[in-house]
């Protein structure tokens, strides 16, 4: 029997106990249900949705300062991030309604309590009542609605505005709560406003949060240099649990991941941002480091826009798609450090993945195709992409290159510096695009394929993938979930949008006295956790 | 000629020089207006937010009244907004060239010190055991380029050894020992030119009759290089060195982004790599004013060195 | 043969031909001299001297994506010699050309020829391509265009040097009393007496311009990949270095090699002037 409560004292909600059976009956691996009840504001025992911040084996120290090797670009508005590392020094100082961990469980943070109606439709948020601003204003419902307004205009430039255009409404029902009314259900409304774009500013808020930066989080903005430094204090009055380092230094190294590495060896940072397969040898051979890893959903899309010639083409698409070889891309590109994917974004890591059948390689059938859509004696096309992950980028497109030269196709490799790539990432018909993990596969879904969303850089519209999508998101249950994932992400598939060849396992280093780090599977770094010994 | 008129001439042609190349920086940076405004405000900005800021920052004027608007900026010390580091540049820039000055004086230390020291040792005693294993040692380090020295280097001293710093950010203050690397990547390329230039002076120097005759009367030899060779043979390398000037403006761009060194190298490149157009502009400016006021400086190095030749003498 | 003799006699000449010269052939045999596709995947990061599942030999190993180094640096060899000795001969024919022209007329045309020279060399080299690559992007062409704007200034002061010395002697006063064409004495009375430093000037500036190609592609601004270019190869292999040395080691001796090659060519030349010049 599981001690099924809800955050706010509510009664539990009806999915849950459905859920709940079966959990017992076996149908249901313990992780899926705790997340899924988390989703609902449900904990079991009460404990499970506590903040476990310290992943604590031995009692941490106070003090100190962490120098963090990390790209400093500028900042203005959280919610127009398009970098995780910009999203994490906001993190800093700027907190969520809700907060994601490692586990994919959903966290009490900024809200302490949420509870959906029965369909899912209206959600009610409960306060932290101890949350406020550095600036000595409480933490309000205003605050929640002034943020959420701003992501939904119609305006608005921000990804949220795909991601959350199911908010209808919004309105204050009491002192520290809030109702928001949805258009159609979405069970993970909880999970997705961790997201890195949905850090919570202050309801004064003008647009360039550096230039007064306000926040309710456990550090203090100090300094911002772009392309140099940024520097975080300890707030004494911090509303929740105090971090433990007295200061945080970001130090920009350029863009060179092997610097990092040179920097961390020789002591001169505590740790560094990410590492990518072409150092793996040389954090291997560096004794005074720890190599931290994990699996996500980080990938690379290699997609093409269906509405540009020649990808408006099935054919040509499907052709493509045909000729790579997607296991070649793993083994070379990543040295075989992944998981092997087979073109439709969905990842085994993801609570929602429902196994298709992979694709198989047949050059002969892309050759077929190529000469139906009138490309018999060959195709030229040009790959726009930035290594904006490190050189493994290019890796992967130099393979694929080869593999569709087997069928007659010339790649033309237009490589960019990554700042100039990421200015232009949705408008290159045929370019290679980094997609950072989100926990459920249909967040990127949501984000990246619907129609004419804001990141849908494919230009891929589908009504029936519209609908196959809305139906997942309404469900809470995770088999049923992944059940009707199954629909989206073959739609997806068969529309041959992408070559996405493979999952790239995440690794970073740090020092060995860097404690309580552990690496989020989206690179959301929460440093409040952090200790030095 | 005067040293009075000698420098006012310089100068002239200098700011003549300056005026040039200003024009030609404009021209090929802000010719296209549209262009400029992608680039300032970024792709995605909409066509009605170009027009306005265009208009707003009068972009719209003619050519030549944009340009000379520009140019009064720029003397006035008004550089504009860096669009990526999102200060103003002139704040940015000196700092930046400083940080570039202790980079390229560090090297330079170890030009001179190295290349005249091992040139006037392979000189005195031409075709030597030490002459040629100096000269074989001087034709080789000139033929590694900076960048491979730079890996090998740190190979061996950051990752093999453990000895010195990988980075040299220098962001939590000045550091000698971040130094190090960059500056003696830097110096081995260049004191191998250095040596052979000194080495060849210095031979012909000592070959000439008042040397020879000063060695028959049995002075000592080291007197004689110290008192006689030394002044004569140091007139070609010391114009070498002030070449170098121009090119360690070069070299430190591959140096700096190599070891992250936040110096006017590594500003460049940024700025070349983020489309930063104020920002190159003001950074071709700056580098093409260094390298006419060190032309100057080695003039008048040279006619110190040489008093034989009048100042502004063709050489 | 016989002009051939007095370079031959001197051993770092020789070394210095046969470095360049043979990097040189290496380029025009490249197809036949290279065991493999220098593009194609075979088998990720085997040692030098390994053999591969299909019993091929790698002799200085493969990069990281299976590609063989030495066909790689084979085929570099051509990107390297190709554009550096494209680009110092389009340098020199403009270089020659203004030189020729301001020296041998002087006066205005002269005075405002070099100081188009003088700006153009006020430019540190790099940061003059950096602008010129922001400005039009990094392609092969756009490399050779750099590469002359550069370049040509210096050249054209050597030519306009020797040319307003030569322009002095009698014999060319006589062709002009002859009334032979301008182009005529230009291309006949005075262009041969330049060759002498112009070769010396044309070593050591083909080996910056390799360095500098390979420069830029360190950087990331050179040549598009896949094309094999030294530079870019230790670019990308450099993260690689400490477990894969020969990642890195085989580019930069082939880089070395050929400016060291370059350099001893280009002192053997000078050196071999000079006597001629004591001798006249």
């Amino acid at each position: 029997m599981n001690d099924l409560e809800t955050l706010s004292g509510a009664p539990v909600h009806p999915a849950a106990r459905r859920m709940e059976t079966d959990f017992n009956a076996g149908r249901m691996d313990r992780r899926s249900f705790l997340r899924a009840l988390s989703w609902l504001g449900v904990a079991v025992g009460g404990a499970s949705l506590m903040p476990d911040l310290a992943h604590a084996q031995a009692t941490p120290k106070d003090g100190g300062t962490l120098r963090f090797a990390c790209q400093i670009q500028e900042i203005t508005d959280p919610m127009m991030s398009q970098w995780i590392e910009a999203s994490n020094l906001y993190r800093n100082s700027l907190e969520f309604l809700t907060w994601v961990d490692a586990d994919n469980i959903v966290r009490p943070y900024l809200a302490k309590a949420w509870t959906p109606s029965e369909d899912l439709t209206f959600w009610d948020f409960e306060l932290d009542e101890r949350a406020t601003w550095s600036n000595g204003d409480a933490f309000t419902p205003e605050d929640v609605i002034f943020n959420i307004n701003r992501w939904i205009a119609p305006d608005s430039q921000s990804s949220n505005k795909t991601a959350f255009a199911a908010i209808s409404g919004m309105e204050k029902t009491g002192d520290h709560s809030v109702r928001i009314t949805l258009s159609r259900p979405v069970a993970s409304l909880p999970e997705q406003l961790y997201s890195y774009t949905c850090a919570m500013v202050h309801r004064d808020f003008t647009g360039n949060w550096p230039e007064n930066p306000v926040g309710t989080g456990p550090f203090a903005l100090q300094v911002i240099e772009v392309g140099r430094r940024a520097v975080f204090t300890k707030r004494p009055d911090y509303w929740g649990t105090p971090a433990h380092l007295d200061e945080i230094q970001y130090i920009d190294l350029g863009p060179d991941v092997t610097t990092h590495l040179a920097a961390l060896s020789s002591g001169q940072v505590d740790l560094i941002y990410r590492a990518t397969i072409a150092e793996y040898d040389l954090m291997q051979s560096l004794p005074n480091i720890q190599i931290l890893s994990g699996k996500s959903a980080n990938t690379v899309v290699m997609r093409m826009q269906v509405d540009q010639a020649p990808f408006d083409d099935i054919r040509v698409r499907k052709a493509i798609q045909l000729a790579a070889n997607n296991q070649q891309m793993l083994d070379i590109a990543y040295r075989g450090k992944g998981t092997i994917a087979s073109n439709y974004h969905v990842s085994p890591v993801q609570a929602d993945y429902f196994p298709l059948p992979a694709m198989a390689r047949d050059v002969e059938q892309a050759k077929a195709l190529l000469a139906e859509a009138g490309h018999a004696d060959g195709l030229a096309i040009e790959l726009t992409l930035g290594n904006t992950q490190g050189k493994w980028e290019q890796d992967t497109a130099q393979v694929l290159q080869q593999n569709l030269a087997e069928a007659g196709i010339q790649v033309k490799l237009n490589v960019l510096p990554a700042t100039q790539y990421w200015p232009i990432w949705n408008k290159v018909p045929f370019g290679l695009t980094y997609w950072a993990h989100r926990p459920l596969g249909s967040m990127t879904m949501d984000l990246a394929y619907r129609s004419g969303g804001s990141w849908n850089e494919s230009h891929f519209a589908s009504p029936e993938f519209d609908a196959a999508l809305d139906k997942a998101m309404a469900l809470v249950d995770p088999e049923a979930r992944k059940a009707a994932m199954e629909d989206v992400e073959r739609i997806l598939q068969d529309s041959a949008v992408m070559v996405q060849a493979f999952w790239s396992e995440p690794m970073t280093a740090a020092a060995q006295n860097v404690q309580g780090f552990v690496l989020h599977p989206s690179d959301y770094y929460r440093m409040d956790s952090i200790w030095l010994s | 000629m005067t040293l009075g008129s000698f420098l006012l001439r310089k100068t002239a042609v200098a700011i003549l020089t300056m005026l040039t190349v200003s024009f030609l920086i404009f021209l090929a940076f802000e010719v296209n207006v549209a262009d400029v405004a992608v680039k300032v405000l970024g792709q995605y900005s909409t066509p009605d937010q170009r027009t306005a800021w265009l208009a707003e920052n009068g972009y719209y004027d003619p050519f030549v009244i944009r340009y000379l608007r520009w140019l009064g900026g720029f003397v006035t010390g008004d550089w504009g907004l860096s669009t990526f580091f999102r200060v103003p540049i002139t704040s940015i820039v000196f700092p930046r060239l400083g940080a570039s000055a202790l980079l390229a004086g560090g090297a330079l230390l170890v030009i001179v010190v190295f290349g005249l020291g091992l040139g006037i040792l392979a000189g005195m005693r031409a075709g030597s055991l030490l002459d040629r294993v100096i000269s074989v040692f001087s034709v080789i380090t000139t033929s590694i380029p900076d960048f491979a020295s730079a890996v090998f280097l740190s190979g061996i001293f950051v990752f093999w050894l453990g000895l010195l710093p990988g980075a040299s950010t220098m962001i939590s203050g000045f550091s000698l020992r971040e130094l190090i690397l960059p500056v003696l990547v830097l110096g081995l390329y260049s004191m191998g030119y250095l040596a052979r230039i000194t080495r060849a002076s210095m031979v012909e120097v000592m070959g000439t009759h008042y040397i020879r005759t000063a060695r028959l009367k049995g002075a000592n030899p080291a007197r004689i290089v110290l008192r006689h060779a030394m002044r004569n043979a140091l007139i070609t390398p010391v114009t070498v060195i002030m070449l170098q000037l121009p090119w360690l403006l070069s070299g430190v761009i591959v140096i700096e982004v190599f070891y992250a060194y936040k110096g006017f190298g590594s500003l460049l490149y940024d700025a070349a790599l983020n489309q930063d157009i104020y920002l190159v502009e003001a950074c071709a400016m700056v580098s093409v004013l260094v390298v006419v006021l060190s032309q100057i400086l080695s003039d008048l190095i040279y006619g110190w060195l040489n008093p034989r030749i009048s100042l502004g003498a063709k050489a | 043969m016989k002009i051939l003799l007095p370079y031959l006699k001197k051993p770092l000449v020789v070394i210095g031909v046969a470095l360049s010269g043979g990097w040189l052939l290496v380029a025009f045999l490249a197809p036949i001299l290279a065991p493999y596709d220098p593009l194609e995947t075979l088998q990720p990061l085997a040692r030098p001297m390994a053999t591969g599942a299909d019993g091929q030999l790698f002799v200085l190993g493969t990069d990281m994506l299976g590609r063989d180094i030495l066909s790689r640096l084979i085929w570099g060899a051509r990107t390297v010699v190709i554009y550096s000795t494209l680009a110092t001969l389009t340098a020199y024919a403009f270089g020659m050309l203004f030189g020729l022209i301001a020296g041998y007329m002087g006066g205005r045309i002269d005075a405002a020829l070099s100081f188009a020279a003088n700006v153009v060399l006020s430019f540190p080299v790099l940061v003059l391509y950096i602008v010129i690559i922001v400005l039009i992007g990094a392609s092969p062409l756009n490399i050779v265009i750099a590469v002359t704007f550069s370049s040509a200034p210096a050249i054209f002061r050597i030519v306009r040097g020797i040319t307003m010395d030569v322009a002095s002697r009698d014999y060319v006063a006589a062709a002009i009393t002859q009334g032979e064409s301008t182009w005529r004495i230009l291309l006949v009375d005075i262009l041969p007496n330049t060759t002498g430093p112009l070769a010396v000037d044309f070593c050591l500036r083909l080996g910056y311009t390799a360095i500098t190609i390979g420069t830029l592609g360190f950087l990331g601004l050179g040549l598009p990949p896949p094309t094999p270019d030294w530079g870019g190869m230790v670019n990308e292999g450099r993260a690689m270095a400490i477990a894969f040395p020969h990642l890195v080691i085989f580019p930069c001796i082939a880089i070395s090699s050929l400016t060291l090659g370059l350099s001893l060519l280009a002192d053997g030349l000078r050196e071999v002037n000079e006597a001629k010049e004591r001798q006249a």
